[in-house]
């Protein structure tokens, strides 16, 4: 049922004159609406009190964000008629403007919530490290194309890695979770695209290890002196929430409302969480979503976020081209990894680092470039051809 | 359906399709995140099935916690002149609450020294008192730091709080201001201060009680119901928060009206501070057409919005605690009921200083806050006379034109003593008739009359018009003189002779006032009454209080007969200086001589009422015991004063049409002109001659003995049988019973001091004769 069947008029730079038809991903711009509309109706419940306290307008954040899908879809249905090669020459200079604005944020940055992540330009306030999530994508799957198969050496992954360190170690001061993502799609594509599986296995392990023992060896730093309690106050706050409630009061009132939902929820609107949880409609909104529609309606999201994710990987896998390919399989990297942070962050399995859940947390900027994402997306989907 | 290919001019053309070992990595990439996810979904699985009941719980404390049924406060009705001035209201006030748990909850102590800075910085408060408070008391979230702050200092606070937090968060400070917010109460204030402040009582603190006046009496109508916000969970174990909001009290419209008050009041006071003063004055001011009270004030005032401040120049500590040992007295008998009394001098044995002092500021707050027109009682004098000859004139018992000789006195046998009570005119008025006699106040003319009526129809009238009985009006605190008034078989002919001129039973100024109403409206006896209206928050009406008609005294042509007879006590009689230029004014004066009559201590009182015609205005004032010696007391002069002050002004504030040219002297501009305070000077002063010549040496011009005592009816002193101790004036203990007999046992004193029965103390200091 994906392989619905487009118009042969199609843009001109997929000028071609077959009879054969042309790939266009349905299903996944039916799912990005599908999710789009139903962030907008969570993300009303979840922010229409705070709106109506603070703003006296309970529709204001659901009407911002409104408006933001609105253009995001429009940005969206452009992109998917602009072919993806042009992003192969445009790269080098997307990629400058978006590290020259963060760097341009330690300047002129506006604080929110603490650090300085935005920064305003004629009126428009965006988060230029969400635009660089997008142009470390470009750039390595400029990259791994540019080396094709003869990604293998260590040298040649450390040039191509160079590319997402540079930026993300920037960024990492003001907003590590960004970072964090950064770091992840250049792993990930990376290992898709070189030859190479034992470094990445080990890094893997690595990874694994640190996350599980991440506790028990500072809890033994701790215990030797090496550093102080409140130096590790994140990690052990992240195992004892309940001994740490100034910390953790975000994370506590996620887990209690993950909890009290139950299995089926206490029904749309119903949270009583997003009374108490200051900004409910960001971050945290998984919660609120597992509050009003239980595990049910969370595992739903879940499932939905899965196909998503299988219909990039099937676009990936079926790209006309390794550059779409790769452009592809990091934009699924990108959303996965948002996805797994969100969720981990809300259930508490990993410590409590802002990453906003694709599509569903109020932001912008975020909204906005996630659409761009899979304007690019279905762009290369329709440079597939049906053999 | 793999990809074919690619026609577009690539940077790196060659791999057209993805290399194998890309898509198995691909695959596996997918794979580690699609376990991940499954990875999330058991997490959830686990924080549901393993937490969900106790966070449930924790969820639903939270709630209920940030609830915690919170209550609302009504706001206590309005109270309000006839003509909409406010005179109690309840204004939204702000209690200042510290949570010292909140303050101390920030990591490093982030909001301690923020919040006491700004608190020091906007109250003015000390903030070593602060950061000691806030650690002591820092498990609390509750302390209430400071009460009633108005809506001003609160909302800049709160302000200022706000900007306060910014700039700590533009400077990058961690510091902000925390645990202190605003929670609402309503506090009462009486704009006018102590403006009828018996009338209007005062509320507690939160609201739910009044004492005295019309904030006792209507307690019920003008307290609401509290309101609450709270949660509770419904079937489903959903949390529902319910606001159930309050019901506000209703606001009462009161008949007073505020400028007849204010001058009624200011009158009294003149009396009381700047002319010779008594020991209390105290005037009514009544529409006799349906009861409503327009005024109604004593020399008794305090400031309702602080009353239970004594001034220290009238109760300083020691007649504090004078007053505080009598009342440990009785306090103790009360509480040891079955133990021997104890005196005076040993409560300092039983009670500590601090207690008897307490004790003592109790009996003068009680004092200070006595409704004298209402809860004192007296003997009324020569006012009564008119209700005397009411009553028989309704009987036949006379007519207008039954005629009495007085001689001067008239002498009364009971086989045993003969009594000779004199008329205040020792020559007598001779042959009078019913007018004459009223207008003269003649003693011996009203005796013959309650002859004539006989003693069972003499106490009939009395309870017509309500003596002995409770006015019912709606003031708290009426006195009972059912017992100050005998009971016709009671009533022996000595007694009879002396209720006839109003003396030897007690009455009260409300019940003197609706009496004399009737009569002069035309028989109609209104239930007296201070409220009009009943109104919702909204201001709609919800009741009307009608004038109730109670019963009929007299008919039509008594009441015309009366008005024209107290026309003409004003014109040419007693009452003379109660005249009004321009104005048909009727009125009766009353001089009454208190217990013990040895002490020759008087209570003088003037009913006045305006216009004779078509009665508007009724003013009785009465003045207990001036600040005079003996006999210069007892002229009713001193009570005419100030009922022709209040009656003056009060025509005018009402627009009562004058009968003809009025004086400019009295109009109330010229004396602001004159005066800015509006004391006109001509009502003060001027009738106290240093040989105090009563009301009769100016009304009484063919009465040759007008020498300085004599007062309309004071014959006290000019009885025949001048006993100078009479052991019978231990009145409290005397029961009426024995009253006639005492007489004669008492050896022919003119009248008894005994009256019916002593049941208030109050009745016991204010008993003279008539």
């Amino acid at each position: 049922m994906d392989k619905a069947v487009s118009q042969k008029t199609i843009a001109d730079n997929v000028s071609v004159e077959k009879k054969k038809t042309n790939f266009f991903d349905y299903s996944l711009l039916f799912i990005v609406l599908f999710v789009t509309g139903f962030g907008l109706v969570m993300m009303y419940s979840a922010s229409g009190y705070t709106a109506q306290n603070r703003l006296s307008d309970a529709l204001y954040f659901f009407k911002r964000q409104a408006l933001f899908a609105a253009i995001g879809v429009l940005v969206m249905l452009v992109t998917s008629f602009f072919n993806y090669h042009n992003y192969g020459k445009l790269v080098m200079l997307f990629y400058a403007i978006a590290v020259a604005l963060t760097i341009l944020t330690f300047v002129i940055g506006q604080a929110s919530h603490g650090s300085a992540r935005w920064i305003a330009i004629a009126g428009i306030r965006f988060q230029p490290s969400e635009l660089v999530k997008i142009a470390v994508i470009l750039a390595v799957a400029v990259q791994v194309t540019h080396y094709g198969a003869r990604l293998k050496t260590f040298k040649q992954e450390a040039s191509v890695f160079l590319w997402g360190l540079f930026p993300a170690v920037i960024i990492a001061k003001t907003n590590l979770s960004t970072a964090i993502i950064i770091m992840g799609i250049t792993f990930f594509m990376l290992f898709i695209g070189t030859r190479n599986y034992r470094g990445f296995l080990f890094l893997g392990i690595l990874g694994v290890l640190a996350y599980i023992f991440a506790f028990p060896f500072a809890r033994f730093i701790s215990a030797v002196g090496l550093l102080h309690d409140y130096q590790l106050r994140r990690i052990f706050a992240w195992k004892n929430p309940m001994d740490y409630p100034d910390d953790t009061f975000q994370t506590l009132q996620g887990l209690y409302a993950i909890g009290s939902g139950g299995i089926f929820g206490k029904g749309l609107g119903q949270s009583v969480q997003k009374f108490l949880m200051p900004e409910a409609q960001n971050d945290m909104i998984f919660t609120i979503i597992c509050e009003e529609l239980g595990l049910f309606g969370a595992i739903s999201l879940i499932l939905i976020y899965g196909f998503l994710i299988y219909r990039l990987f099937d676009i990936a896998r079926n790209a006309s081209d390794l550059f779409g390919s790769m452009l592809t399989a990091g934009i699924m990297i990108h959303i996965s990894l948002q996805v797994i942070l969100n969720i981990a962050v809300a259930s508490n399995a990993i410590p409590n680092t802002g990453v906003t859940l694709p599509f569903v947390s109020y932001g912008g900027t975020s909204l906005l470039l996630l659409m761009f994402e899979m304007g690019i997306a279905l762009n290369v989907s329709r440079c597939t051809h049906l053999s | 359906m793999t990809a074919s290919r690619n026609t577009d001019k690539k940077k790196k053309p060659g791999e057209k399709i993805l290399i194998s070992y890309m898509q198995t990595k691909l695959a596996v990439t997918v794979s580690v995140m699609m376990l991940a996810l499954i990875a999330l979904v058991g997490v959830l699985v686990h924080i549901v099935r393993t937490n969900s009941d106790q966070y449930n719980k924790i969820v639903l404390s939270q709630r209920q916690a940030s609830y915690d049924s919170r209550t609302i406060p009504f706001r206590r009705g309005d109270i309000m002149d006839r003509n909409g001035t406010v005179l109690a209201t309840s204004e939204k006030v702000y209690n200042l609450i510290l949570d010292p748990y909140v303050i101390n909850s920030g990591t490093d102590g982030r909001f301690v020294e923020a919040t006491i800075k700004a608190l020091s910085e906007y109250f003015h408060y000390s903030d070593t008192e602060l950061r000691e408070l806030i650690k002591d008391k820092a498990g609390k979230s509750y302390i209430k730091y400071e009460k009633a702050l108005s809506y001003d200092e609160k909302n800049g606070f709160e302000t200022y709080e706000k900007e306060q937090n910014t700039a700590y968060q533009k400077a990058g400070s961690k510091e902000r201001i925390r645990g202190v917010w605003f929670e609402d109460e309503y506090k009462r204030t009486y704009p006018y201060g102590s403006l009828a402040c018996n009338v209007i009582g005062f509320s507690s603190q939160d609201g739910t009680s009044g004492t005295g006046g019309i904030e006792q009496y209507y307690n019920d109508t003008l307290t609401g119901t509290n309101g609450r916000e709270y949660g509770y969970l419904d079937s489903d174990t959903n949390l529902q928060s319910v606001l159930k909001e309050p019901t506000n009290g209703e606001s009462i419209v009161s008949t007073i009206n505020t400028n007849i008050q204010k001058r009624t009041e200011q009158y009294l006071m003149d009396w009381q501070t700047k002319d010779v003063g008594s020991k209390s004055a105290a005037a009514v001011v009544m529409d006799p057409k349906t009861g409503e009270v327009l005024a109604m004030a004593s020399t008794n005032q305090f400031d309702l919005n602080d009353p239970r401040k004594l001034d220290p120049s009238i109760y300083p500590d020691a007649v504090l605690t004078e007053l505080g040992r009598k009342e440990a007295v009785g306090v103790y008998h009360r509480e040891h009921p079955d133990e021997p009394a104890i005196t005076e001098d040993d409560v300092t044995k039983y009670y500590t200083e601090d207690e008897i002092k307490s004790y003592g500021q109790q009996v003068a707050w009680n004092q200070i806050w006595r409704n004298i027109p209402v809860s004192d009682t007296y003997e009324p004098g020569s006012t009564a006379k008119t209700i005397t000859m009411a009553g028989a004139l309704e009987e036949r018992a006379i007519t207008p034109q039954t005629t009495f000789n007085c001689q001067g006195y008239i002498e009364l046998s009971d086989g045993i003593h003969t009594w000779k009570i004199r008329c205040h005119n020792h020559n007598g008025d001779g042959i009078i008739d019913a007018k004459t006699a009223l207008l003269r106040s003649c003693n011996v003319y009203l005796m013959n009359t309650a002859f004539q009526l006989g003693s069972d129809k003499f106490v009939k009238y009395q309870h017509l018009f309500g003596l002995g009985e409770k006015t019912g009006i709606d003031l708290p605190a009426e006195a009972d003189t059912s017992d100050l008034v005998y009971t016709a078989d009671k009533l022996g002919k000595t007694t009879l002779a002396t209720n006839s001129f109003g003396q030897n039973f007690n009455v009260t100024m409300i019940q003197m006032a609706a009496a004399y109403a009737s009569i002069i409206n035309g028989g109609s006896y209104y239930k007296p009454h201070v409220v009009k209206q009943i109104l919702d928050e909204n201001g709609t009406v919800i009741s009307d209080v009608r004038p109730e008609l109670l019963r009929t005294t007299v008919s039509k042509e008594t009441s015309d007969f009366l008005r024209d007879a107290l026309y003409a006590t004003v014109e040419e009689g007693t009452g003379k200086k109660a005249k009004i230029e321009g104005y048909h004014v009727g009125g009766k004066t009353g001089t009454a001589e208190k217990l013990p009559r040895s002490a020759k201590n008087y209570l003088v009182s003037f009913m006045g009422f305006v216009p004779v015609e078509d009665p508007q205005l009724l003013v009785y004032v009465i003045v207990d015991t001036p600040n005079l010696e003996g006999e210069a007391q007892a002229t009713a002069s001193f009570a005419i004063k100030i009922e022709r002050a209040i009656m003056n002004d009060a025509v005018q504030l009402l627009n009562i049409p004058s009968q003809g040219e009025t004086n400019p002297e009295d109009s109330i501009n010229a004396g602001f002109t004159k005066n800015p305070e509006g004391i006109s000077k001509e009502t003060m002063g001027t009738g106290v001659t240093p040989s105090s010549e009563g009301e009769t040496s100016d009304a009484d011009t063919s009465n040759a003995d007008t020498s300085g005592t004599t007062a309309t009816e004071t014959d006290a002193e000019g009885n025949p049988v001048p006993v100078t101790t009479q052991e019978g004036e231990t009145v409290p203990s005397t029961a009426w019973a024995e009253t006639d007999e005492a007489i004669g046992a008492d050896g022919g004193e003119a009248y008894p001091d005994a009256m019916p029965e002593e049941s208030t103390s109050e009745a016991s200091t204010n008993t003279e004769t008539g």
